[in-house]
């Protein structure tokens, strides 16, 4: 018995074992991040990286409540930017330090997100779609709209923490493998396993002993924290925070990253930011039609490729595997 | 017990108010002498209380072996325990073949068997089936069958709704019909079967 | 106000009343509408009424690409592993409407481009309310439009199949009606319909390519309080909505009046997620 058992462990489709190989993957492009600054980039270059790094914290988190259980919500750019704004507000009102400025964002976030999910629980598919885009747009038409609190369009003006890029460089790959470790570790409880029954069908989780509603709400929740605080590190490295932060256009890409780089896993969130963001940087260079080409491309992977570039990955290795054995 | 009916006579209604999906308008479900109709379904499962659908409802993107890992972990198994027992269930159920495919890769007849296995991680002390045989393969619902034969000389209670009448003759002893959301005949499953009015139920009386 | 967005929402209405997905691309169908009515009465000089309906084709033709191209492997018996239908529409349309809107923004250029107007005369004076004439002709044309979808719905062949696949899509496939062909028959309305109203509310706004998203979202709205799937729903609470707004402009504030249609949403949605007509479907 105990043979069959510890087989059965090792089988490379058990839960486990694939998160397992996604988080090693994981792990591989923070270490390779980590060896870029040795190329000696320009701080312009190395600005976009930083960007982009913030972008897959983001889509990260997206990924924990969209990929994972299931709740596709419009509004990750939105906390990102109320994040970024509590911090900015405690700073501009109240010269907050940062090291309680960004705390209670990510507490403020929190709320904000508990609140919201509260609202979204009975809410499925679609529903939930539009009521979080329209929270994002209220939030950030609120935002932009309240000069006299948050000086609107102009945004706010931030402090810094660090002076050195390469120190935020190494910061924001430090905040971004400390995520995945965060999320690796949750999915790999059991409350991952709650997600995913969620995710695949509520109505049935609820039926083997999943009390469903608590548990999108800790989703929902720890994502829109997530979010607060991508978004504080953010405000913090750009000294800016503005409602540009919060568009929907931003959710879109965020989407876009998650979908392109595979979405449900660990991985893919982070290689799809990084490709899409710096795609786009670079695509903007060409003829500014980077948002055209990621569209299409996002179309044609939501169609044809649904489990994005890791997705497709892991095939590849399947398909490897297969004719090594042979 | 088995619970048998004409479609439309609200047998899956029952189950509903029973498995905590629907509220009741009045009345009240007692489970051992405790009021459990104000709760949900899913303290209802960790009660004892499970509840298998017409719809086979498993979750389609993990494997099955994990289908039974998370709903014995639901369940406050812990993980060695969810996998042992999980593992026992698979070969009661001869799922072995397709044990780490995704679940929604399975065919109709093995998703069925596998969401019994996910009600029976822990022993329920209530499993409520809904037409657990329908359109299932003969095989298959022999091993259904005899799962629960076994289960049921364990002490397990199961309450059956099924249009097979064989089968509720096999493995009832006691059976309630129901027409129009009333209760018409209930007793010793040989006696309900031949009641006239239960015959006339399935078969519409003069009406045909 | 309201009228225009009751055009748009029904079409968005009856592709969720069938397919219980939210097209997201809404909107660009109807900047689409506009663009091609100026550019089909501008460049090619085409009187404005013969445009009209040469804009709504437009819009029937691309909904007709979308729904063949992308909505398809919906129902296609399509085999799902990453993405669950709600989810897989929400993004593929959303990834749509972001490339029409880029797309026209790169190929004709940001900068607003009308189309002529319908009516000669500009103002006309209706008792103490000065009304602007394009407007009246527009509101009378979507009236014609609506109660006709209405009696079309009801009445005609097409229509009664829209109403049974939405009502039951599999059972209705057994009624001998292909679900198939009736989707692409909802589209293509749909399309048409919100690139007409596109194409009418031309001459008042100036078109630039993100003109879509605005109304779209007005019609999400519209679509949720009237119940989706209804298509009286959608129409009464169109003009329930245009009412509201403006109140709410005029006395409360200007700014914020697009957050409080929003805000109407999310209050809908918690206390009556089926809204104000709307239908639960089976789930079979």
């Amino acid at each position: 018995m105990a043979d069959t058992l510890s087989l059965s462990l090792k089988h490379p489709n058990l839960w486990r074992n694939r998160l397992k190989r996604d988080m090693l993957c994981f792990t591989l492009v923070c270490l390779l991040l980590c060896l870029v600054p040795l190329l000696q980039l320009s701080d312009y270059s190395l600005g976009i990286l930083i960007v982009a790094l913030y972008f897959a914290m983001i889509s990260m988190s997206w990924n924990l409540l969209a990929g994972y259980t299931g709740q596709f919500s419009m509004a990750p750019a939105a906390f990102a930017m109320l994040g970024g704004y509590i911090m900015g507000l405690l700073d501009f009102h109240f010269q907050v330090s940062l090291s309680w400025a960004v705390p209670l964002a990510i507490f403020g976030t929190g709320l904000l997100g508990l609140f919201l999910g509260t609202i979204v629980i009975r809410l499925k598919g679609p529903y939930l779609s539009l009521t979080t885009l329209s929270f994002a747009e209220i939030a950030r038409v609120i935002i932009a709209n309240s000069h006299e609190y948050t000086r609107g369009d102009q945004g706010l003006n931030v402090p810094t923490m660090f002076v050195d890029r390469v120190v935020y460089y190494y910061v924001f790959v430090a905040f971004v493998f400390g995520m995945g470790l965060l999320i690796y570790a949750l999915m790999k409880s059991r409350f991952g396993g709650y997600f995913l029954a969620i995710r695949d069908d509520p109505e049935g989780a609820e039926s083997r002993g999943i009390p469903v509603a608590k548990y999108k709400l800790w989703a929902f929740t720890i994502s829109c924290c997530l979010c607060g605080f991508a978004g504080a590190m953010y405000g913090s490295f750009s000294q800016l925070v503005s409602p540009e932060m919060g568009l929907l256009q931003q959710t879109g890409l965020v989407i876009s990253m998650v979908v392109i780089g595979g979405i449900g896993s660990m991985s893919g969130p982070l290689i799809g930011a990084l490709l899409v963001y710096l795609g786009s940087e670079w695509l903007r260079d060409v003829g500014n039609i980077q948002m055209i080409v990621f569209a299409l491309i996002v179309i044609i992977f939501a169609r044809f490729f649904r489990t994005g570039l890791w997705g497709l990955t892991q095939l590849l290795i399947l398909k490897l595997t297969q004719h090594k054995s042979k | 017990m088995g619970l048998i009916g004409p479609n439309g006579s609200g047998k899956t209604t029952v189950l509903n108010m029973l498995s905590g999906i629907l509220t009741l308008d009045s009345g009240s479900v007692l489970l051992n002498d405790r009021e459990i109709s104000h709760l949900k379904p899913s303290a209802l499962a960790r009660l004892g209380v499970m509840r298998m659908f017409q719809m086979t409802r498993v979750f389609a993107r993990v494997s099955a072996f994990d289908n039974l890992i998370i709903a014995g972990q639901a369940l406050g198994l812990s993980f060695q325990k969810s996998v042992t027992k999980a593992d026992q269930l698979i070969v009661e159920l001869s799922l072995e073949p397709v044990k780490f495919l995704d679940a929604g890769q399975l065919s109709g007849g093995q998703k069925k068997l596998l969401e019994f296995g996910m009600c029976f991680m822990k022993s329920p002390k209530l499993a409520l089936l809904d037409e657990p045989f329908a359109a299932v393969h003969p095989q298959m619902r022999e091993t259904m069958a005899n799962f629960i034969k076994a289960r049921h000389q364990e002490g397990h209670s199961f309450l059956l709704v099924s249009h097979d009448m064989p089968i509720v003759q096999a493995l009832c002893q006691t059976c309630v019909c129901m027409n129009t959301g009333k209760v018409i005949a209930s007793g010793l499953t040989k006696q309900v079967l031949s009641n006239p009015q239960v015959v006339e139920a399935y078969l519409g009386g003069e009406h045909v | 106000m309201g009228l225009f967005y009751a055009l748009m929402a029904v079409g968005l209405s009856m592709i969720f009343g069938v397919l219980r997905i939210i097209n997201f691309a809404h909107g660009e169908f109807f900047m689409v509408g506009a663009y091609s009515y100026a550019l089909i009465a501008s460049y090619f000089g085409i009187s404005p009424w013969i445009s009209l309906p040469c804009a709504a084709m437009v819009g029937a033709g691309l909904g007709m690409c979308v729904e063949r191209l992308l909505i398809r492997p919906l129902y296609d018996g399509y085999n799902s592993w990453a993405f669950m239908k709600d989810e897989y529409a929400v993004v593929v349309t959303f990834a749509l409407s972001l490339l029409l809107i880029h797309l026209v923004d790169k190929v004709i250029g940001p900068s607003p481009f009308v189309g002529p107007s319908l009516a000669s005369t500009q103002r006309i004076a209706i008792g103490p309310v000065m009304l602007n004439g394009q407007k009246l002709i527009a509101a009378g044309v979507s009236i014609f439009l609506l109660v006709g979808l209405a009696i079309f719905i009801k009445k005609s062949l097409w229509g009664r199949q829209i109403q049974a696949v939405a009502q039951n899509r599999f059972g209705s496939s057994l009624a001998g009606i292909d679900p198939i062909k009736t989707t692409t028959i909802i589209f293509a309305l749909a399309g048409a319909l919100a690139a007409l109203s596109g194409a009418l509310l031309s001459p008042l706004i100036n078109p630039s390519p993100d003109i879509g998203s605005f109304p779209a979202i007005k019609s999400y709205i519209i679509v949720v309080i009237g119940g989706l799937g209804s298509i009286w729903g959608s129409m009464f609470a169109a003009l329930i909505l245009g009412v509201l707004e403006s109140y709410f402009a005029v006395y409360i504030s200007y700014d914020y009046r697009d957050a409080f249609g929003l805000l109407i949403l999310i209050l809908v949605l918690i206390f009556r997620p089926q809204g104000l007509a709307g239908q639960k479907g089976r789930d079979a």
